[in-house]
Formats: C-alpha cells, structure tokens, sequence
C-alpha cells in the first residue's frame, strides 16, 4: 500500500517508470511533423466519424486534450479544431503517409494505437466515441482490431499490476478469498442456469479483484508507457464502476414498472476495458432454456453478460413459438409461408386460416412480451446512462425481443442529455421492431460504432406475429433499415435463418456474419475460463438445491452436460448445427467438464469454406461490405 | 452565418520558411503583426468573411509550414485550392531562387488547372533589399500569376493581395460556381481533375 503511493497522482506529467529498464516509445517521442499530423488525423477522422452537432464538444475537447498530450505547440489548435470541426483537411493519405514514414512508427505502427488509447484511458473514461476512433485511426496503419484487443489487456494488466505490487503483504489472504469468491460465483451461476431460468441475485458475486485496495500508484510500471498522469486505481474505479463489481453487481432494488425480473448474468470471467451484454429474445424447452445458451460462441470482449430478465414469459413466448413451429404448422406450410412473406405480398388479411387459428397460442404472450421487452429496453437505458458498467464502452447485441429490448433502450437513451459516448456498437438481430429509417435517426447520436441490423426476409414466423402490432409491414428483421449514415449496417442473414427459431440455434454462424469476434476455439477457451470448475459431484448438487423450483430440473439431469458426456458430443457429424456451445453456455463456469465438448472448436474455426453458408468471418464481412 | 455569402474559397499560402507567410496571414485576419511569431508548425487554417466588389465571399485560408520537415504535409492541402499565394522574401534571394521549385510543386499537386496563382514578395519595409521588384514582376508575368510587392509589418499591400486574388477568382466563374453548387460530392469532383497543368490561360494585370 506505502510503496506506490510516494510516486501518488501528485506528478501529472512523469511517465510511469519503466520496469527492466526498457521503455517503450510513446507518441511524443515522434516527430513533431508525426505529432501534427498524428493530431491532424485524428481530428479529421473524428469529423468524419461524428459530424453530428452532439458531438461537437466531444470533438473539440479530444483535440484540445491531444495537443497536450502530444506535446504540440498550443498555435495548431485552431487549425485542429477547425479539422475537427469538419473544415478542410479532405485527405487524411498524406498524414497516414508522414506518420508511416516515422522512424518510431516504421519499426512498430502499434505505438500509435498505444498512445491514443492512453490518451483516451487517461482520465480513467473510455469513451466510446474514443474507442471507435482508436479503432478507425489503427486500422489505417495498419494495426489489426485483435491487436487493440490485446493492447487493451495489456492495459488492464498494468492497471491491476500497479495495483498488486503495492498491497504485496495482503496478497495471499486476498487471493483465498477471491478463489473463494469465485467459488461461490460458480455455485451461484450454477443454481441460477440448472434451475432452468430462474436466477438467483448475485449480489456482487464478480468481486472486485482490481479495485479491493485502496492505495493510489502511478501506471506504467508494467512497462508499458502507460497513463503516466493518472493514478491508477482512480482510473480503474473511474473505469470498472465504484463497485469495480461491473453488471453482475447492479440489482433490481424494487419491481421497476411492469418488470419482474432483470438482471445480469455474466458469461465470460475476464476484465475488459470494453463491455458486451447480450440480449436473448426467448426460452425454449431443452438446451436454450437459459439466457447464455444462444451467445456461447460470442466473443466480442472478455467481458460479457447476458441479461436475464422476465424468465416466465419469454419461456411462455419460447415454447408458444416452438408449439406453432413444430406441432401446428406442417413443414410444407412453412416453406410456403417463407415465399409468401419473401415475395412480399403477405398482408394481414392474406394469412393462412390454419395459422390463424391457432393465433391465441402466441399472441398472448408475444404481446405480453412485446410489452415487457420495451420496459426492460428503457430500464436497461438507465442502468446505462447511471454508469452501473463503469465508464467504458458498451456493445449491445440481442435477437428477436432481445433486439427490441435494445432498440427501446437506444431509443430512450437518444431521450437523454449525456447519452453520448456509452454504446459503442448495437446488433439487432430479427427485430421486432419499427424498420422505417426514421425510427432509428436518433440512434445516430447514441451509438458510436455500429448499428447493425441483422434480418430475414422469409421469417414468416415474425412476419405473423407482428402483424398486429403493425399495419404495414414495415419490420427490421424482415428487412434493411434504411437509414443513411456510416453507422448502419444491414445483414442479410436469409440464407443463414430459415425461421424466426434459427436466430437461437444459428447464433455462431450470425455472429460471423455480422463481423462480430467468435470464440475461436470455444471450448478450449472455455476450459481456461474455469480453472476452478467444480468437481463432478457438483453439477447433481447445483441441480438438486435448485430443483424445488422448476420443473425443467429433469430436462436437466437428462441433457445436461455430464463430465462424462464427451462421446456424444464427440461423434456428431454436422459441425455447423454446433449444438455444443448451447451446452456449455447453459453451465457456463458451474458444471462445465473441461473436455465436455472437444470437436466443436477445430470444426468450427475452420467450417468458414464448408458448412458455414456465408464463408469465414473475414470473407463474411467482406462479402457484406 | 454566412446566409449571404457567395462562395467559400479555398486559398493556399506556400513559400520558404521565414519569408512571413503567417505574418501577412495575421496582418490580413487579425491586423496585427508579431515579430516574433514562431514557426508554424503543420499548417494553420483561419477563416475570414471579405466583401469584393460588392460580393461576400467566405475564405478558408491555409498558411502552409516552410519548414522542410513539414514539406511532406503540404501537398494534401493543395486538392481543392482556388487560389494560392506564393510569398518570398525580397531581402533573401534564395527565397526568390527557390520559387520555381514549388511551381512546380503546384503543378504536381494542384488538382485544378484555371487556379488563380498570386506572387508576393514580402518585407518591402526593409532596407537590404535583395530582389528589385521587377524581377519579382518578370517572374510572374512568365508564369502568368498576379503579383504584389507587401509588408505585413507596415500592412502595405496585404489587404490588397487578398482583394485582388479573390476578385480574380470570383471572375473565374469555373473556378467556384460548380464547387459551390456541388458541396455534397466535393469527393468526386476532386478525383476527376487530378494531374492537369497549373497557371495557364489568363494574363498577369500587373
């Protein structure tokens, strides 16, 4: 605690001191001419990427900071500003080309991307505007998204390295009790997915490992010129949330509006400067009966969630969906259904009596869903303008109500003051929601990165239940949004979704076609994840404390994953039905067998070419492109 | 803002480092003059709003860095320029010497070829006066651009330069109607007219 706390925030400009002697070259050790047109192009590129007037005082402000932090002559800023300001500077190639030329860059372009972004961690927020210029300005040099991935880890080792050095005494009692702890999450975890939906509060059950103490240090000790100007722990708390316990931490104090149930459940162990809360839209019976199962394969940060919420009716909507699906509508009917609606002519009145009939089914809850789902949209808003997550950037991505939970959020954060700078990219996977490009024009100011929308012409399944909802059908995941802005990304994923159902099942195979980071080799990530996974006796005793609750216990002592169960999963032959993750999502740490899943990994990081209709993830966005 | 404005000209100052580029630029934005105003690093970029025969027009100024190790810099700001201000000073001749040099960097880089060039030797307030004033007319008569001698410590002849370049381009219908009626697709207007020779097709009037 003493030792960093001499070197305290009391020193704004000393760079971190560099451990082994080696220190790295930062931004200012470039070239003046590199800094000018290192600023010059970040200006430009923030113009470009946020030329909305809502932006203007993040812009100016990011430039302005920038011209300290490289160093640079207080006369250029009037010319930045007005570069960032969106006036002249049309061609950003010849700074590209000056600061490709640059000795320090030329030996390493990643020197570029490691200043700005601990220009942009500096005063322990990361925006997500920041985020996304980083991103913008790396990929010019050309310093890959993986490799900003990485660096942000690095960063956040530092951050936590800084931190452990000066506690050293209560180290090892510490770490007991965070093996504890996270014993205890797991068990938590455990109860919460066995009892097949109905989860148990995790009152801060992801403890805060990097913010326990309380002892300021300067950054950078790791060798990496980190912050140099900010204290760390101050950063991190700033960063990670006062609670430093992230999403897992926020409870629902009191039944808010209609909501019953919201809450969020963590599917990846790690830390990230970058958070990911996944949004599932439904619960069927068997392996996706729980919020994680459909997002086993996402691996869009290390840090992810999926938010549980209004279990009882989305179960009611999964197993109504699935009803008609599979009981009450003939496959021979579906096919033609799917025509009808691709061929467009489908209106209200033109459905099918045998559909019709057996409307009461679903329309009930899928209306009571449909309701729920915009409530818990605009209290996920507020949870998110409140900063539960921390300051740092937030990707949402949902399907089916999932989506609609986040275009109600979006919609009622674009409402707010300060909702700048917190989402960083938004997937709307099958949205049940309004496609007109209006609707989603405010969305511009919300979100930083991405907006896509991912749709299916021939759901005829959402196609039919939203018909009373909207006279026209005008729905998002039937069709692109329109919507002209640099933003907006529309995905056919036709040829990948045959039925509404599939945004589940497929879900691995959708995230790769909307670009988004699959776990490459999942399941061997996922052993790594739980080092301390329990012991075989444990998944039965999970089971049995929670199986007074739902009656989907035995689906689960019947399916679920035993550590034994490796052959079966080992002899399956389609790699792209990739049933694997669902198990493993729905154990998620608890029960999780190391070796419960061995083929899924090889097959699916390499079923680009074969199985995978849209083609690897990189030809996927190309092709989308 | 600028609800009566005619046009919006982009206008290039270019010329060797020291020679006062940032000097007339101050003299003509701010009216002041600092002697020891310090190198301009990059670029600097004012805007300033002048009224030329009875027509407003908006001009988007870009005063180069002389300086060889921002050399590299400049030649992005050349796309789009309606006007450019090459500036030496009359009291070092290697400044005059060196104009063909970034003739013909404008002649690479410009990507208009009906741009309006203007030649300035500054410092005139001087006593040890290095280039006669018709040489620096002669020079500019061969290259067909307008020519000025200037002080921007005694403001002699910079809001004349300045009125004069832009009464040149506003008569140059070519140069700024279609970039004022096309501002939504500057990007494709640009490409089109890349690589075309500089400085022809008009006479000098001085």
């Amino acid at each position: 605690m003493a030792t960093g706390a001499g070197a305290g925030p009391g020193l704004p400009q000393v760079r971190g001191p560099a451990v082994g002697g080696e220190q790295l070259p930062t931004g200012r050790d470039l070239s003046e001419a590199s800094r000018f047109s290192c600023a010059a192009l970040c200006a430009v590129s923030l113009s470009r990427l946020f030329p909305e007037a809502e932006h203007s005082s993040f812009r100016t402000e990011w430039v302005a900071g920038l011209v300290k932090w490289l160093d640079l002559s207080e006369t250029v800023l009037p010319t930045l500003t007005a570069f960032a300001s969106g006036l002249g500077g049309e061609d950003t190639d010849s700074f590209t080309q000056v600061l490709l030329k640059d000795p320090v860059v030329e030996k390493d372009p990643v020197v570029l991307t490691q200043d700005l972004l601990s220009f942009s961690l500096k005063d322990g927020y990361y925006d997500a505007r920041a985020r996304a210029l980083v991103r913008h300005v790396s990929s010019s040099f050309p310093v890959s998204s993986e490799e900003l991935h990485l660096l942000e880890e690095t960063f956040l080792e530092s951050l936590k390295e800084s931190r452990e050095e000066e506690s050293e005494t209560a180290e090892s009692s510490r770490k007991k009790k965070e093996k504890l702890r996270k014993w205890k999450r797991y068990l938590l975890i455990g109860l919460a997915t066995v009892g097949g939906g109905t989860v148990i509060g995790l009152t801060g059950g992801l403890a805060a490992p990097l913010v326990a103490a309380g002892a300021a240090t300067v950054i950078g000790s790791a060798g990496t010129a980190a912050l140099g100007s900010a204290a760390g722990i101050a950063v991190m708390t700033s960063l990670f949330g006062v609670a430093g316990a992230g999403l897992t931490g926020y409870k629902m104090m009191k039944r808010v509006g209609a909501i019953e149930e919201f809450m969020f459940l963590p599917l990846t162990e790690g830390r990230q400067l970058h958070v990911t809360i996944a949004i599932t839209g439904w619960l069927a019976s068997g392996r996706y009966r729980t919020f994680s199962a459909p997002w086993a394969a996402l691996a869009h940060s290390r840090e992810q969630y999926c938010l549980a919420w209004e279990t009882s009716y989305l179960m009611e909507l999964g197993n109504a969906l699935e009803t008609i699906l599979s009981g009450l509508i003939n496959m021979v009917a579906q096919e033609a259904l799917k025509y009808t609606v691709l061929s467009g002519i489908m209106t209200a009145l033109t459905w099918p009596a045998s559909l019709l009939t057996v409307a009461t089914v679903i329309d009930n809850p899928w209306g009571v869903c449909l309701h729920r789902s915009a409530a818990v949209g605009r209290h996920l808003a507020h949870i998110l303008l409140s900063r539960q997550q921390g300051r740092r950037p937030v990707s949402l991505i949902g399907f089916s109500l999932g989506a609609r939970v986040i275009y109600f959020c979006l919609r009622e954060m674009s409402q707010e003051k300060d909702c700048q700078g917190i989402i960083e990219d938004a997937i709307l996977l099958g949205a049940p929601v309004e496609g007109g490009a209006e609707h989603w024009e405010p969305f511009r100011k919300v979100v930083s990165g991405r907006i896509v929308n991912g749709y299916c012409r021939g759901d005829w399944l959402l196609s039919f239940v939203y018909r009373t909802s909207s006279v026209q059908l005008c729905v998002a995941g039937l069709q692109p949004v329109l919507l002209q802005d640099r933003r907006m990304e529309n995905v056919d994923l036709s040829s990948v979704v045959s039925g509404h159902l599939d945004y589940a099942k497929q879900m691995d195979i959708i995230l790769k076609a909307v670009g988004i980071h699959t776990k490459p080799g999942w399941n061997e990530k996922s052993v790594l994840l739980a080092p301390h996974s329990l012991p075989q006796e444990e998944p039965p005793q999970a089971g049995a404390s929670s199986s007074s609750e739902k009656a989907t216990h035995e689906h689960e002592q019947t399916q679920g994953p035993k550590p034994g169960d490796t052959p079966r999963v080992a002899t399956r032959t389609n790699p792209s039905q990739t049933q694997v993750p669902t198990e493993l999502g729905q154990s998620d740490g608890t029960a999780l067998p190391p070796a419960a899943s061995p083929t899924g990994s090889s097959q699916i990081c390499q079923h680009g070419v074969d199985t995978n209709p849209l083609g690897c993830p990189d030809c996927a966005s190309e092709t989308q492109d | 803002m600028d609800e009566d404005v005619l046009t919006t000209l982009k206008i290039l100052i270019i010329g060797e480092s020291g020679v006062g580029k940032s000097s007339l630029l101050l003299r003509f934005t701010d009216d002041t003059f600092d002697p020891e105003l310090a190198a301009t690093i990059g670029v600097d970029f004012k805007v300033k709003t002048i009224s030329v025969d009875g027509n407003k027009a908006k001009l988007a100024i870009w005063d180069t860095a002389g300086q060889e190790r921002f050399r590299t810099l400049t030649p992005s700001y050349y796309r789009g320029a309606q006007g450019v201000i090459l500036v030496y000073d009359v009291t070092r001749r290697d400044t005059f010497v060196k104009l063909d040099n970034w003739l013909n960097e404008l002649e690479t880089y410009c990507t208009r070829n009906d741009i309006v060039n203007m030649l300035v030797g500054n410092k005139i307030d001087k006593e040890n006066r290095e280039v006669d004033r018709n040489e620096g007319l002669k020079f500019a008569r061969k290259h067909s651009m307008l020519f000025i001698e200037a002080s921007a410590k005694t403001c002699d002849g910079v809001q004349c330069a300045f009125e004069e370049l832009v009464e040149k381009i506003i008569q140059t219908p070519g140069l700024w109607e279609s970039e004022n009626q096309n501002k939504g697709v500057k990007l494709s207007h640009r490409d089109e007219a890349h690589g075309g020779g500089a400085c022809g097709g008009y006479c000098s009037v001085l």
